[in-house]
C-alpha cells in the first residue's frame, strides 16, 4: 500500500524536475523558456503546499491535537519559500542570470532542508496517527496534486 | 515527540556560532598538518613514522572529526528528528574537550611524549562521550525511525569503536600495553575510514545527493544493505584479525575495501545524471572525493600483499585527503553560506542570497588549489624528496588558510549584514 510518506515525496522529487528545468533555460540565456519552467514549477509548488495546508496538516493537526506543533513551522517555511520563488521571478524578469544563479541555490537548499524535515520526521509522523484514514487521505491529496502536476516539463 | 514544535523548529537549530566554531577551529588544523609538513618532511617516510601519524590525527581529527560533529549539531534535528540536550553548553565542550584532545594527542604522537598521548586520548575520549551521550539521548527520542536514522546509528557505532581502539593503542604506545600493535593499528583505521566516516558519508550521500544534485535516488537494496554489510564486515574482519587467522581477515579486507568502491561508483554514476545544469565546483570536488575512495581502495588491496611503503600512504593520502576533505570542503561551501542565511532570516533580517554570502570565484579557486594538492602529496609520498614534501605542506597550508578565509568571509558579511539589520519584506499569510 502507498504510503503518505511515498506519496508526498514523490511529489517533492516531481517539485524538483520542474525546478531543474527553469534553472537549465535561465543557464542557456532562454528567457521565455525559463519564465514558463518557473511558472511550472510555481505551481506545481503552490499545488503541493495547498495540499499539505488544506487537506493533510489539518487532519494531522485535528488527530494529534498539536496545532502549535510541526504543522506550523512548515506552513512558516512554505511562506519563506512562496517568498523565495517571488525572488526568481523577479529575477527573470530584471533578466539577471547571477541574481537568479544566487536566489535558486538559496531556494534549493531551503526547500531541500525543508523536505528533509516533511519526509524524515513529518510524513512518518502523518502515517503512524492517520493510519485508519490514509487510503481516503492519499486519494483526496493525490487528486488536488494530479492538477496541479508540472507534466509539461521537459529540458 | 512532545507537543511543542520539536526539531522541526527553527528554534531546534543551534545558533551559529555553534557550527561556525567548529568549522573554523577545523580549518587551522588543517593548516597545522601543512606547518607540520614543511617542518618535518621525513614525516611521510612510511605509515609508521611519530610525524605520520601525527599528520594523520591532524587530518582525522583536527579536521574531520571536528567539522562532523558541528554538522551533526546541525544536522541531526533535521535529518533524524533527533534533539540533542542542553545544546550550547554540551557543544562548547565537546568542542572544547576534542580541539585540545587533538592538538595533545598529535603532539603526543610526534614527539613520543606518553603523557601528552594519555591526555590527548582521554580529552578526546570524553568530548566523543558527551557527544555520544547527547546523540544517542536525542535519537532514543526520535519520532523517525528511516534508513538515513540507522545509518547514523551506525556511524555513531563506528566512531564509539575507533575511539576505544584509538585509547587502547595509545595505552599500548605509552605504558606498553601488550597487545598486536599492527593488527589493531588497521582495525583502527578500517572503522575510521569505514565504520565512522564511510559510513557517515554515504548516510549523508542518500539524502543529499539526490535532493541537491537532482539526481535519481540511489537504489535502494544499496542504501537498504550498504551500511550494514560495512557494520558486519568490520564486525567480521576484527573478529578473524584478533583471532589469527591472518588468510580470512584479507579476505574480509578485500570485501570491505570492494564495498567502499561500490558506494563511490554508484554515486559517480548518479551525479552522472544530475539535472542541474552546468555543474559548479563543489560537484567537481564530489566526483574528486569519489574517484579518490576507488583509487585508494586500489592501493589499499595492494598495499595488504605489498612491502613498499608507499602503497599505504598512497591509500591514506588518497582516502583521507582526496575523499574526505574534499566531500567536507565541498559540503561546507553548501552548509555555511546557507545557515548564515537561515540565521539572518531567522532574525527577521533581510538576507543576502547564498552566492552574495560565498562568492562562487573564491570557492572554485580553493577548490582548484585543493585539486592540485592532492597529486602533490602522492608525489611526495612516492619520491620521499624533502622538497617535494614542503612543497605538498605549503600548499596544503594554502588550501585551508584559503578554506578558513572564505568560511570567515562569509560569517563577516552575515555579521556586517546583522548589524546594518534591514528587515526583511515579509509575504502576506
Amino acid at each position: 500500500m502507498t504510503t503518505l510518506t511515498d506519496l508526498m515525496t514523490h511529489d517533492h522529487r516531481q517539485c524538483d524536475g520542474a525546478f531543474a528545468s527553469a534553472e537549465h533555460h535561465v543557464g542557456r540565456g532562454e528567457w521565455d523558456a525559463a519564465r514558463t519552467a518557473l511558472a511550472l514549477f510555481g505551481r506545481a509548488l503552490n499545488t503541493h503546499f495547498g495540499a499539505e495546508e488544506s487537506i493533510l496538516f489539518p487532519r494531522f493537526e485535528q488527530v494529534t491535537g498539536m496545532s502549535h506543533g510541526p504543522t506550523m513551522v512548515m506552513r512558516e517555511e512554505h511562506r519563506e519559500l512562496r517568498a523565495a520563488l517571488a525572488r526568481l521571478e523577479r529575477a527573470i524578469d530584471d533578466q539577471d542570470a547571477d541574481e537568479y544563479a544566487g536566489e535558486a541555490e538559496t531556494l534549493l537548499i531551503m526547500m531541500q532542508q525543508h523536505n528533509m524535515k516533511e519526509e524524515n520526521i513529518l510524513y512518518p509522523m502523518c502515517d503512524q496517527r492517520l493510519h485508519s484514514q490514509r487510503e481516503e487521505l492519499a486519494l483526496d491529496i493525490g487528486r488536488q496534486l494530479g492538477a496541479g502536476s508540472p507534466t509539461e516539463v521537459s529540458q | 515527540m512532545s507537543a511543542g514544535q520539536g526539531p522541526l523548529s527553527y528554534e531546534a537549530t543551534p545558533p551559529f556560532h555553534v557550527p561556525l566554531s567548529f568549522f573554523l577551529t577545523a580549518a587551522l588544523f588543517g593548516m597545522a598538518a601543512g606547518v607540520y609538513l614543511l617542518i618535518e618532511p621525513e614525516a611521510l617516510a612510511s605509515r609508521w613514522t611519530p610525524g605520520a601519524l601525527a599528520l594523520t590525527h591532524l587530518i582525522t581529527v583536527g579536521f574531520m572529526l571536528l567539522v562532523m560533529l558541528g554538522a551533526l549539531m546541525q544536522v541531526l534535528p533535521v535529518v533524524a528528528g533527533a534533539s540533542l540536550p542542553a545544546l550550547r553548553p554540551m557543544a562548547a565542550s565537546v568542542h572544547a574537550l576534542v580541539s585540545t584532545g587533538a592538538a595533545a594527542l598529535a603532539w603526543g604522537l610526534a614527539t613520543g611524549r606518553p603523557l601528552l598521548m594519555q591526555g590527548g586520548a582521554l580529552l578526546l575520549g570524553s568530548g566523543v562521550l558527551v557527544f555520544l551521550g547527547a546523540a544517542a539521548l536525542g535519537l532514543r527520542r526520535s519520532a523517525a525511525s528511516q534508513s538515513t536514522g540507522r545509518d547514523l546509528r551506525i556511524a555513531l557505532i563506528g566512531l564509539a569503536v575507533t575511539a576505544v581502539l584509538g585509547i587502547v593503542l595509545v595505552l599500548a604506545l605509552s605504558r606498553g600495553l601488550a597487545v598486536p600493535l599492527r593488527e589493531l593499528t588497521n582495525l583502527h583505521v578500517g572503522w575510521g575510514w569505514l565504520g565512522w566516516g564511510g559510513v557517515l558519508l554515504a548516510a549523508t550521500s542518500w539524502v543529499v545527493v539526490p535532493m541537491f544534485q537532482i539526481t535519481p535516488n540511489y537504489p535502494t537494496w544499496l542504501t537498504r544493505l550498504w551500511a550494514p554489510l560495512v557494520l558486519g564486515g568490520l564486525a567480521l574482519w576484527s573478529a578473524l584479525s584478533l583471532a589469527g587467522s591472518p588468510a580470512t581477515a584479507t579476505s574480509s579486507g578485500q570485501v570491505l575495501a570492494a564495498l567502499a568502491a561500490a558506494f563511490a561508483l554508484a554515486t559517480l554514476l548518479l551525479l552522472r545524471r544530475t539535472r542541474r545544469p552546468r555543474p559548479d565546483a563543489s560537484f567537481r570536488t564530489l566526483q574528486l572525493a569519489m574517484g579518490s575512495v576507488m583509487a585508494g581502495a586500489l592501493c589499499a588491496l595492494i598495499a595488504i600483499g605489498s612491502d613498499h611503503p608507499f602503497w599505504p600512504l598512497a591509500a591514506g593520502v588518497l582516502v583521507l585527503h582526496g575523499c574526505f576533505v574534499s566531500a567536507i570542503t565541498a559540503m561546507l561551501y553548501k552548509i555555511v553560506p546557507f545557515l548564515a542565511w537561515l540565521h539572518l532570516t531567522q532574525a527577521r533580517v533581510k538576507a543576502p542570497n547564498m552566492k552574495k554570502l560565498l562568492p562562487d570565484t573564491p570557492v572554485r579557486r580553493q577548490l582548484i588549489l585543493h585539486t592540485l594538492t592532492l597529486p602533490a602529496l602522492l608525489i611526495a609520498a612516492a619520491s620521499e624528496a624533502s622538497l617535494f614534501t614542503r612543497l605538498a605542506g605549503l600548499l596544503l597550508i594554502g588550501e585551508f588558510a584559503w578554506l578558513l578565509f572564505n568560511l570567515a568571509g562569509t560569517a563577516a558579511r552575515w555579521h556586517r549584514t546583522m548589524l546594518e539589520g534591514v528587515p526583511s519584506a515579509r509575504t502576506p499569510h
